[in-house]
């Protein structure tokens, strides 16, 4: 009987070739989008479970109370000895792996050639503790040795071409020479679902004791700024034992609450600090712990978009349904004669499903190709590298056969049981038309275009905001500026050379130094200190008398730096609007004001108020910053402002300066507009993703929409006869045709408009800038579906309008 | 006694008023008759046929096959009981356009849940048995009525009944493959198959052993 089924279903499939390839098309691109989607969704919700130890192994993080104007939170930045006392001083700790990430790239020295890459220190422990696999050596003695190094096999293709590099000698730069560094192992890339991402992998030992830095913190308790992870013994009650990690916080930190008490930031017996051990598992989900180099993400974010593309699978879906029931009125004899002959409703029903199971698998092997195909387009859009997988993935596969089953059923039940529900004899007597369009298939065709336009309202607003965060003047001229990176160099020394020569330059309008850049990456320096009893968080910038005026930066008071004044580079600092607002000043009175408490030793002196400028995201509000010229601080970023016009030229001068006087390092820069813009990477991606989503489900639902405009004219044909014999224009029977749907489509966009003003209302609370949203914008996006339905209905409208009536009435 | 029908009654309510199809309908078949219901367009002839089929219902009366009050049966054991004991032939053949000859006289075993193996010698016997092995991979549509129609004959007879119910089987068929399907019907009948007819044709009616007369829903004896 089964086979039976099959048989059947196969053929009416090849039987009406029109829709079935609408059906299988529209299922096919649902599929491929919820299968991209859900690979997206398991990869997330797989993060860090591939650890064999993942039950035992726990990140230590620091967990603060709320104290002063800082919200509760936690952090993964541990102090250098903390790992060692926790195995020491812990029952239950068996291990601890301590990493050095995030600080930068190193220069990688092979055959001459120098590469920046991330060079990530690790306790030699790394491979008992974590399960990354390696391909070549031996993963016990990897990184024994304090030159012993670990490189990923891409890394390996990359420095050598090939990954049997074991043994072989690359040179890495230290603090300032380059040194020669031993590749022990190679090891597998870091799947896409870890946390802990590398490509070098060098010796803690080595930073320890041979970088500045590492010297001189391997034994403070006060420099933070190294990921702690410790593996327990299996069922250690550690993680839960807050008394415990308490009393181990405080032999190492034991007048911590006083020491907060004395600065009016904490009024408890207990310090408001703890440490906390927090499941590797539950690392890129928690958003409330800062630390590591892959930012958590939101759970609900993923679930946005699987109900995103939950929509577009379910609009092609309502496809299948909606043109099922449209053309049951063909099938309608079929039904009859299978009941007449003694099949039940059962049966019927099996049938049909089976019908409809058929499709949602031919629809899923082509949807699956596509998705294959168009993974690395996703893997731009959503900023992994994700592979279909079954090794890594395992639950996809039942997953997928689910969705397949779960499709099949959705799409085929209500007709199924419509179909199965005819009675016999009305169909086989007399001639029962089920119209194309009743009010169920009705009110699916108005769903899919309410999510259709819910989507493309949704689209175009992001996109708005997204424009308007990056044309929205910041407060200083942001183009034409080159941002060069002098980090890893004497950037102190370099400057006034590299200042001097760059200014030989025609083309290069002004030259100014900073610590810090602008823009996504660059990271920012935030100064807490106490104020008149209260305290404050300002975010500073080291900067030369030549910044303000390159960035055309406005003075609202006071006066610029000015590199002949001696005490500009000891005491005074200029502060932004927000700062005078914030320290209950105003612009007027504010120079001459003291930064009291700022520092111990002395108090700044304000000698100007800058006009507000985004530093941030425009999504954050306006903090106070300050500019300084203290002494301690070098320029490690130099920004170049340059003509307008095709920068190759002066871009390639640039770097000629740059290798004459630092022939080992290679020139890195950013344009600052450029990396301005990388603030909404994450924004740019939601609206891309919502774009692509919303195209394809109006294109999906207007493809339903033809076929369904297709059916009804069809069994519409005697109708259209007569009214033509009658004499009615073809315009008349287009328009006639074309009513009803337009209808609908008018239907969703009123619904569909109030719940995506609501929604992204809702989304643009996230912005401290933030554009209002328009009602032209539902307007113009209505007027477009109006237009794409009237095209795709009309098309079979006029089609038939044109036909000859002769032969429509003769057929009847 | 096959089948026996008491006071049927079928109406339409038009615009208030009862329009009646059958009046009083009292009929009897015993097994073995070979019965032609005869009359005017619009005479109920079908109607009635459809009652007998179980395919429709009168507005009053009872109905009794092989002794089963059919009207209080349940859905399910009324499609039981005409899945096994009737076989169904049209004016329009309906045949499933999309199966072949072959498989369309397989469907009711299919829905009788019997084996493959026997399903294939059941269907194997049948073409043998009206002449068209040639033509069981062919589509409805690549075969002349008088074809389709023997199709339909099988097919109604697979499973063995013990009533053939037929509407003007040679209605959409020339005088001589009605002629055909007529000589079928006799020589069924002699191998013991009720068999009952609706038709125009006095020259069918000739092949019945008996003759039903309707008109306006009454039977004129």
């Amino acid at each position: 009987m089964i086979k039976n089924y099959f048989k059947i279903a196969w053929r009416n499939l090849l039987k009406q070739k029109g829709l079935s390839f609408i059906n299988v098309f529209g299922l096919s691109i649902g599929l491929a989008c919820f299968s991209l989607f859900l690979l997206y969704a398991v990869n997330e919700f797989s993060f860090d479970r591939f650890h064999q130890n993942r039950n035992n192994v726990f990140r230590v993080v620091r967990w603060n109370k709320a104290i002063g104007n800082r919200p509760e939170g936690g952090d993964s930045y541990m102090p250098i000895p903390l790992g060692p006392a926790m195995k020491n001083d812990l029952p239950g700790v068996v291990n601890f792996v301590r990493l050095r990430e995030g600080w930068g790239e190193s220069f990688v020295k092979v055959n001459n050639s120098t590469i920046p890459l991330d060079v990530m220190f690790v306790d030699p422990q790394f491979f008992d503790v974590f399960s990354f696999k390696i391909l070549m050596g031996d993963k016990h003695t990897a990184l024994k040795d304090l030159r012993s190094i670990v490189i990923t096999e891409d890394i390996a293709k990359k420095l050598f071409g090939e990954t049997n590099v074991v043994g072989r000698v690359v040179e890495i730069k230290g603090d300032k020479t380059f040194e020669p560094f031993t590749i022990t192992a190679v090891a597998e890339n870091p799947p896409a679902n870890s946390t802990i991402s590398f490509k070098i992998l060098a010796n803690w030992a080595f930073m320890e004791s041979n970088t500045e830095t590492g010297k001189r913190n391997s034994t403070r308790w006060t420099a933070s700024g190294y990921q702690t992870y410790v593996q327990l013994q299996a069922g250690s009650g550690l993680p839960n034992d807050a008394a415990t990690l308490a009393a181990f916080r405080k032999k190492y930190y034991p007048n911590e609450a006083e020491e907060l008490k004395k600065r009016a930031m904490w009024s408890g017996s207990e310090s408001p600090i703890s440490y906390r051990l927090q499941s590797i598992s539950d690392m890129h989900t928690n958003r409330t712990i800062e630390g590591g180099l892959m930012p958590p993400i939101s759970p609900k974010n993923i679930w946005i978009l699987l109900a995103i593309a939950a929509g577009v699978l379910i609009i092609a879906c309502i496809n299948f349904t909606t043109l099922a029931i449209g053309r049951s009125a063909s099938r309608a004899k079929e039904i009859g004669i299978r009941k007449v002959i003694g099949s039940d409703k059962r049966q019927l029903v099996a049938q049909f499903l089976i019908e409809a199971l058929v499709l949602s698998g031919i629809s899923a092997v082509i949807g699956f190709i596509l998705a294959q195909l168009l993974l690395p387009y996703f893997n731009t859009l959503s900023g992994r590298e994700l592979v279909f997988s079954y090794q890594q993935y395992p639950e996809m596969a039942w997953m997928m056969a689910g969705l397949v089953v779960l499709v099949g059923l959705l799409a085929g039940t209500y007709p199924a049981l419509i179909l199965s529900n005819f009675k016999p004899l009305e169909v086989l007597k007399s001639k029962v038309r089920v119209a194309g369009a009743n009010l169920f298939t009705k009110s699916l065709v108005t769903v899919q275009f309410i999510l259709s336009i819910g989507l493309i309202i949704s689209t175009v607003v992001i996109l708005q905001q997204i424009h308007f965060m990056q044309n929205q003047n910041p407060g200083f001229n942001k183009e034409n500026i080159v941002m060069v990176n002098a980090e890893s160099i004497d950037a102190k020394r370099i400057f006034p050379l590299f200042k001097q020569q760059m200014l030989a330059q025609p083309s290069v309008k002004a030259v100014a130094g900073t610590d810090i850049g602008l823009g996504a990456g660059s990271g920012w320096s935030v100064m807490d200190f106490e104020y008149e009893g209260k305290s404050k968080s300002v975010y500073e910038y080291s900067i030369d008398a030549d910044y303000i005026p390159l960035m055309s930066m406005e003075m609202k008071a006071g006066r610029n730096f000015d590199a002949k004044i001696a005490s500009d580079t000891i005491t005074s600092v200029i502060v932004n609007e927000a700062l005078v607002k914030d320290f209950g000043w105003t612009i007027e009175n504010a120079v001459g004001r003291a930064l009291k408490g700022y520092d111990e030793k002395f108090s700044p002196i304000v000698i100007g108020v800058v006009k507000d400028f985004n530093f941030r995201p425009l999504r954050e509000s306006l903090k106070p910053q300050l500019f300084h010229q203290f002494p301690g601080s070098a320029p490690f970023k130099y920004f170049v402002k340059i003509e307008a016009g095709n920068p190759s030229a002066t871009l390639a001068a640039m770097q000629k300066t740059w290798t004459s006087l630092e022939p080992n390092l290679p020139f890195q820069y950013d344009f600052l507009d450029e990396s301005l813009n990388q603030f909404y990477k994450a924004e740019s991606r939601l609206g891309n993703i919502i774009g692509w989503a919303g195209s394809i489900s109006i294109f999906l639902a207007c493809l339903g929409l033809f076929g369904l405009a297709a059916l009804s004219t069809v069994n519409r044909t005697k109708e259209i006869g007569i009214r033509k014999v009658l004499g009615a224009s073809a315009s008349h029977i287009t328009t006639l045709l074309s009513k009803d749907f337009l209808k609908l489509v008018l239907i969703a966009i009123a619904i569909a408009s109030p719940i995506a003003w609501w929604l992204m209302h809702k989304w643009l609370q996230d912005f401290a800038f933030r554009i209002s949203v328009e009602w032209w914008v539902f307007v113009f996006v209505g007027f477009i579906a109006l237009l794409i339905a009237l095209f795709t209905v009309s098309f079979q409208a006029i089609k038939s309008a044109l036909a000859n009536p002769v032969k429509s009435l003769r057929m009847e | 006694m096959l089948l026996n029908l008491k006071n049927i009654y079928k109406w339409y309510n038009v615009g208030g008023n009862r329009t009646f199809i059958l009046k009083d309908i009292n009929f009897e078949v015993q097994e073995g008759e070979f019965i032609s219901i005869m009359g005017p367009s619009g005479s109920g002839k079908s109607t009635l046929l459809n009652i007998i089929g179980m395919l429709d219902e009168p507005n009053e009366g009872t109905y009794n096959f092989l002794h089963e009050n059919v009207f209080k049966l349940k859905e399910k054991q009324r499609a039981q009981l005409y899945k096994q004991y009737i076989g169904f032939v049209f004016q329009q053949y309906h045949l499933i356009d999309e199966l072949t000859v072959y498989e369309n006289i397989e469907t009711p075993l299919i829905y009788q849940d019997v084996k493959t193996s026997e399903r294939k010698a059941l269907v194997a016997d049948m073409l043998d048995r009206f002449n068209i092995v040639g033509k069981k991979d062919l589509f409805p549509n690549q075969l002349s009525g008088g074809q389709q129609q023997l199709v339909g004959i099988a097919r109604a007879l697979i499973a063995k009944p013990k009533l053939i119910l037929a509407d003007e089987p040679t209605g959409n068929l020339n005088s001589k493959q009605g002629e055909e399907i007529m000589q079928l019907f006799k020589q069924l009948n002699t191998e013991g198959v009720t068999i009952i007819q609706v038709t125009h044709s006095e020259k069918n009616a000739a092949y019945s052993s008996h003759i039903v007369n309707l008109l306006d829903g009454v039977i004129k004896r």
